[in-house]
């Protein structure tokens, strides 16, 4: 009775009711927050990647700006076509819409005919920027990747885990802790690779000259390789003097090394720059400046079409001396300079092999994905203008260290050079097979 | 307000601040793993024609060197994303290539009927069919191709580059010639005609081994086309006619082509069932069924199939089908082990993609991907022998 009085003004059914309007608005917002979360997911109705390439609206991509700046829109019409027709008809499990795009992207940049030239998937560059000191971790082996797109073992370094474990030059890298190196590029098999000394990381390796792919399972260190090395060889009058790499303290090494190897007045002198896979442009010069007078170090062209010349100074403590360069295969990038001006400038002669052919800067671009971007930006050449990129440097007299006489512990190319040096015997060519190309009449 | 009212008034103030904590936990809970997953999402999967534009607009504007055309780029990026399938069978043919693919699987194309082989110099060496209209016009065995329509051929050529000379019958192409040993250049100017490429050659063997002569019908087939039905038709009918009591299918070296031709050629040797089961994606089966209702004058006589490792997929689908059905021997060397199917699309500038689209199975369900089929009669080899011993067979057979 009571209650039927009160109606409308009872402040405890108000009250009441008012509590149940929260209640119910709590509800609804917990709900909704629910079923917006649910849909918004993959395979829900509100996805938006449910379609393999949706139009998209340009405007918002980065190609708008570039189309309003008056130059050519893009279209990717065909691979959308493609990866439609893909999800309609391939028998087999679609890969992500992500795999897709960095497949399309390592495609994409794979046209550009530059192997240099690198697209990194968004985890392996996760890795390359995690891990800052992990260029000096690992297993003490240097990578390429061959024309047919398979990551090959180049060098590996007296005493360090690869070469322990067996890893030898040559060897293919079919996987790296059970992961394919299908599709992957040296730049994203090297972040896999490498890690934090004392883990470890299980390699699959195929070797020629045996029919199956084996493992072996090494331990990473820190990978201290001394920079330099020198020491008398001939009959004592010749200085030898090894260069491991270009980073921050070669040229200051090599100068010490150089001094000491000088006071021993010696009539000749050996730089051996094989398997030196190269490093900073400002070492390169500083060794430049240590044999070569004022003139043309190297000419760098960017992607504005700029020149820049860069030039030595004319304070070098061995700028005289007649002097052999060493090179090969394994001579790359920075160690490609300065023998090329070595070579263009008549200061030195160049024995071995033809070298690398990586005369470029790439700068890394990370992309919205976390995927990175390594271009191709700058390229140089030697003080005569020939181009190192894609070429190489060819040695004056090109001698070859065939695998046998390597385990052999013998140095053809060394043996070259001394001989060369005391007795001024150009060396006898190597045979090189070749096959004439057939121009038409 | 009573004290009732304020105490009530407070409850409902704690009440409603618990439930928003509530909210807001099971929110942040539902949405922390979420939203990243989402923005990931969003960031290369729902959209990633925005990152291939990101990526090209970087490579534009800092590569040294020349940036390819953007049909070059296209296929580049095509090229990729089907690389990610991990499939070799699923690729991308570009315009030309796909040309000579589609002339090839008809069977005919307007051409000047001439046959190209490459020399040890990689120069390209014409030879003319009789009475086509090259030889017609004075070409000759051993001229070396050199130019089409004015344009010089690259060195060394590949088919793709010869291919120019194929085009719309009537149309005149010029093609220019060095011929002999002071290589002079001669220039002629042919109108194209229909060229028919024969994808089966037949001729009936006459056996002297055992007591009687005895006629065999040899067929061989060498790729499957539009047409191999029609032309194996008219073979069996030819060889029919000259009294042939066995048949034998030559398909070594045959790389396959049209599975709808494997399937009209394998119904000319069987009477019934199936032919082959195609399995698309998520167990859907296509089951091709032997085509009836017409003679097939093979019916009742002993059959072989010679096969060696280049048999292959539409190949082995016909000789599957032989063999499952027990109707002959296969005889020769272990096929290739193809058994997969491609869909060819083509797209807007003329390209297309070849897309695997299902596993086919033998009638029995055996599956070939990788395995092949097992001859019945191993003869590895010599060609010849095999050829001998699959007509010992048929002669056994027949007797």
């Amino acid at each position: 009775m009571e209650r039927l009085n009160s109606t409308g003004s009872s402040p405890v059914k108000n009250i009441a009711l008012g509590l149940l309007g929260m209640f119910i608005g709590a509800l609804i917002f917990i709900l909704g927050m629910t079923a917006g979360v649910v849909l918004s997911r993959p395979g829900g109705l509100l996805f938006t990647g449910a379609s393999p390439f949706p139009p998209t609206n340009i405007a918002a991509s980065a190609g708008a700006s570039d189309a309003a700046a008056g130059q050519a829109e893009l279209d990717f019409a065909l691979i959308k076509d493609v990866i439609g027709r893909l999800r309609a008809q391939w028998y087999g499990e679609m890969p992500s819409s992500a795999q897709l795009t960095d497949g399309a992207i390592k495609g994409l940049v794979n046209a550009l005919g530059d192997e240099f030239t690198q697209y990194v998937e968004p985890r392996f560059a996760k890795m390359l920027n995690e891990d800052i000191t992990g260029a000096f971790e690992g297993i003490g082996a240097t990578l390429k990747q061959t024309p047919s797109g398979s990551i090959q073992i180049v060098r590996t370094f007296p005493g360090m885990p690869a070469e322990r474990g067996g890893v030898l030059p040559g060897d293919i890298i079919e996987a790296v802790d059970g992961v394919s190196t299908q599709g992957l590029n040296s730049t994203e098999v090297a972040a896999m690779v490498r890690g934090p000394r004392g883990t470890e990381v299980t390699l699959t390796l195929r070797r020629a000259g045996r029919s199956r792919p084996f493992q072996v399972t090494l331990v990473r260190e820190r990978i201290e390789i001394p920079l330099v090395s020198s020491r008398m060889v001939g009959d004592g009058s010749i200085g030898y003097i090894s260069l491991f790499d270009f980073s921050q303290p070669a040229s200051k090494q090599l100068e010490k090394h150089l001094k000491e190897i000088l006071d021993k007045q010696p009539k000749a002198l050996i730089l051996d720059l094989r398997d030196n896979p190269g490093g900073l442009l400002s070492q390169a010069k500083e060794v430049g400046d240590i044999f070569l007078k004022r003139g043309t170090f190297v000419i760098e062209r960017d992607y504005r079409g700029n020149k820049k010349v860069t030039s030595t100074t004319d304070r070098g403590i061995a700028q005289d001396i007649p002097m052999v360069v060493l090179v090969n295969g394994g001579s790359a990038s920075a160690a490609e300079i300065v023998a090329g001006a070595l070579q263009d400038r008549g200061r030195a002669t160049l024995i071995g092999e033809k070298t690398f052919g990586k005369g470029s800067v790439q700068s890394p671009q990370t992309l919205s994905n976390g995927g990175q971007l390594r271009i191709t930006i700058e390229r140089w050449y030697t003080p005569n203008d020939r181009a190192i990129h894609g070429v190489g440097i060819t040695p004056d007299y090109v001698v070859s260290n065939p695998p046998e006489d390597v385990r052999d512990g013998k140095d053809p190319q060394l043996e070259a050079a001394i001989e060369f040096l005391t007795t001024g015997k150009t060396p006898a060519p190597t045979p090189i097979p070749t096959v004439a190309p057939t121009p038409l009449p | 307000m009573s004290r009732i009212e304020k105490g009530l008034v407070i409850a409902a103030f704690f009440v409603w601040s618990a439930m928003m904590v509530g909210a807001g936990y099971v929110g942040r809970m539902l949405l922390a793993p979420v939203e990243l997953r989402t923005e990931r999402i969003y960031r290369y999967g729902s959209n990633p024609h925005a990152l291939l534009d990101e990526a090209w607009g970087y490579v534009r504007d800092h590569f040294v060197g020349v940036v390819p055309s953007d049909t070059v780029r296209e296929y580049g990026a095509v090229r990729g994303a089907l690389m990610t399938l991990n499939d070799r069978y699923t690729t991308f043919v570009e315009p030309q290539a796909r040309a000579l693919e589609r002339d090839h699987m008809r069977g005919s194309f307007g051409g000047i009927g001439v046959g190209f082989a490459r020399n040890e110099r990689g120069e390209i060496v014409l030879s003319p069919m009789p009475d086509g209209p090259a030889a017609k016009a004075g070409v000759r065995e051993g001229d070396i191709l050199v130019g089409i329509d004015g344009v010089p051929l690259p060195s060394p050529a590949d088919l793709e580059d010869v291919a120019r000379i194929r085009g719309a019958v009537g149309a005149p192409v010029t093609i220019e010639v060095l011929r002999g040993p002071q290589r002079e250049r001669l220039t002629f100017t042919i109108i194209r005609q229909m060229i028919e490429v024969k994808s089966v050659e037949w001729r009936a063997i006459t056996t002297t081994t055992g007591s009687a002569p005895m006629t065999i019908g040899y067929v061989r087939i060498r790729n499957f086309t539009e047409r191999t039905g029609e032309e194996v038709k008219r073979a069996l009918a030819a060889l029919s006619a000259a009294d042939s009591q066995a048949y034998l299918i030559d398909l070594r070296d045959n790389g396959g082509g049209s599975l709808a031709a494997a399937v009209e050629v394998a119904s000319e040797f069987l009477g019934d069932g199936v032919v082959a089961i195609e399995q698309r994606r998520d167990h859907l089966e296509i089951v091709h069924r032997v085509r009836k209702g017409r003679a097939k004058p093979a019916d009742g006589h002993p059959v072989a199939v010679l096969v060696n490792g280049n048999t292959a997929s539409a190949a082995e689908i016909v000789a599957g089908a032989i063999q499952d059905h027990r109707r002959g021997l296969l005889i020769g060397e272990k096929t290739f082990g193809k058994g997969s199917v491609q869909l060819i699309f083509e797209l807007s500038d003329g390209s297309a993609v070849r897309v695997t689209s299902a596993k086919w199975l033998t009638p029995e369900r055996r599956e070939l991907d990788g395995v092949g089929l097992t001859p019945d009669i191993e003869v590895t080899g010599d060609a010849d022998a095999q050829l001998e011993r699959a007509l010992r067979a048929l002669g056994d057979a027949a007797r």
